[in-house]
């Protein structure tokens, strides 16, 4: 049974809930996965401490807490350093790099690969979908969900009239995450 | 949607088929010579004379210069449809866009202009235009009815602002749409709020 923990961490305001949310739909609304989501969320919504527990897996999950991930998403330097101690070992990080500066003490055998997605959402013309481009990043390196299922699943999510440019962070992140995945194989 | 969306070929609701295409500086002949085409009547209530030189000369410095964004329509060659959006990029009103849709009159009701005016409102909205406008005379039912289905919704009226050529003045409306609504549903769902429990 393969089973994927995942942390997805930030501040409140940049759609880091949504950012799970759409992980877990891709994988069990259009991948033949089952998923969870747990958010959890600091004393204020917005610019306060925020993360969602995301459980992936070929088989029903029983127990949908997350404390020890295999991967995470991080956005910004708070998340990284509350979380990245969590990892496990031989676990992932992906990040935003120009939020997050990653400092030493990785697990062993722990890979942190960054992505300057509020930079991509810039260039796009709207930051608000960092989160956006951080799912297509996720999915790029990884490989856990399929492209087309993250694409249903952000069509899914997000609001009517915001489709396109959602679409075009999603495929921004995913290609630079290729990119990315397939320069650290060579 | 960019320049990688065109060109793009539409069935319309009559099973005609059109390509929409940015306007290209060597089209502006078919351009004028679909304006020309227009009944007199329509053409009156354009904004300014589109059949003159010198329009197209300004036409085009302010498409050069992104001001202006053109789609046209083109059946067999020739264009059919003609949509724009009007910007500035300084001023009070440089977060407001304006449309104007012509399409040929054999092309009306089968959806040629719904396509250009929702093309234009999805590509202002990513341009990050937050409202657009656009000016409908009280009598042209049709269009009031194409941009009310876009969202578009009365802003405001210039009574007896317009006169035809029988000498009638009718009244001018100026429709919105305020596409940072949009926008703003999308922020409202990144707020990371335990109400999106509930979504």
């Amino acid at each position: 049974m393969a089973k994927t923990e995942i942390r997805v961490g930030g501040l409140g305001g940049q759609g880091v809930i949504l950012c799970g949310s759409i992980i877990g739909k891709a994988a069990a609304i259009h991948g033949g996965k089952h998923a969870t989501l747990i958010q959890a969320f600091g004393p204020e919504a917005r610019g306060s401490a925020c993360s969602a527990q995301v459980t992936v897996s070929d088989d029903v999950i029983g127990y949908p807490y997350v404390k020890n991930p295999d991967l995470l998403v991080i956005m910004s330097q708070d998340a990284y350093n509350q979380f990245v101690p969590k990892l496990k070992p031989g676990g992932m990080v992906l990040f935003e790099s120009e939020l997050v500066k990653p400092g030493p003490g990785l697990p062993e055998g722990a890979v942190a690969m960054g992505v300057p997605a509020t930079r991509f959402a810039e260039e796009l013309g709207r930051r608000l979908v960092l989160n956006i481009v951080m799912v297509g990043f996720f999915a790029g390196v990884t490989g856990l969900v399929p492209f087309e299922a993250v694409e249903k699943a952000v069509l899914d999510s997000v609001p009517r009239g915001t489709e396109d440019l959602n679409l075009k962070a999603l495929r921004k992140g995913y290609e630079y995450g290729r990119e990315q995945a397939a320069s650290k194989e060579a | 949607m960019g320049p990688e969306s065109f060109p793009r070929n539409l069935s319309l609701r009559d099973g005609t088929v059109v390509t929409l295409q940015p306007l290209k500086p060597g089209d502006m002949a078919d351009l004028q010579a679909f304006y020309r085409n227009l009944p007199e009547e329509e053409r009156l209530v354009l904004k300014d004379d589109v059949t003159t030189p010198e329009w197209a000369v300004r036409f085009m410095q302010r498409l050069g210069t992104g001001e202006v964004i053109s789609l046209v329509a083109v059946k067999d060659g020739h264009i059919v449809g003609e949509g724009t959006l009007y910007r500035t990029f300084a001023g009070w009103t440089r977060h407001v866009g304006e449309l104007r849709i012509a399409c040929h009159r054999d092309l009306r009701r089968k959806g040629l202009g719904t396509v250009l005016a929702s093309t234009l409102v999805k590509l202002a909205t990513d341009l990050g235009i937050e409202k657009i406008i656009v000016q409908v005379v009280e009598n042209q039912l049709g269009a009031r009815k194409t941009f009310e289905k876009l969202g578009f919704h009365k802003d405001a009226v210039l009574p007896h602002h317009v006169m035809d050529l029988a000498g009638i003045k009718r009244d001018l409306l100026i429709m919105a749409n305020d596409v940072s609504l949009i926008w703003a549903a999308m922020e409202a769902i990144n707020q990371d709020t335990p109400l999106f429990l509930g979504e």
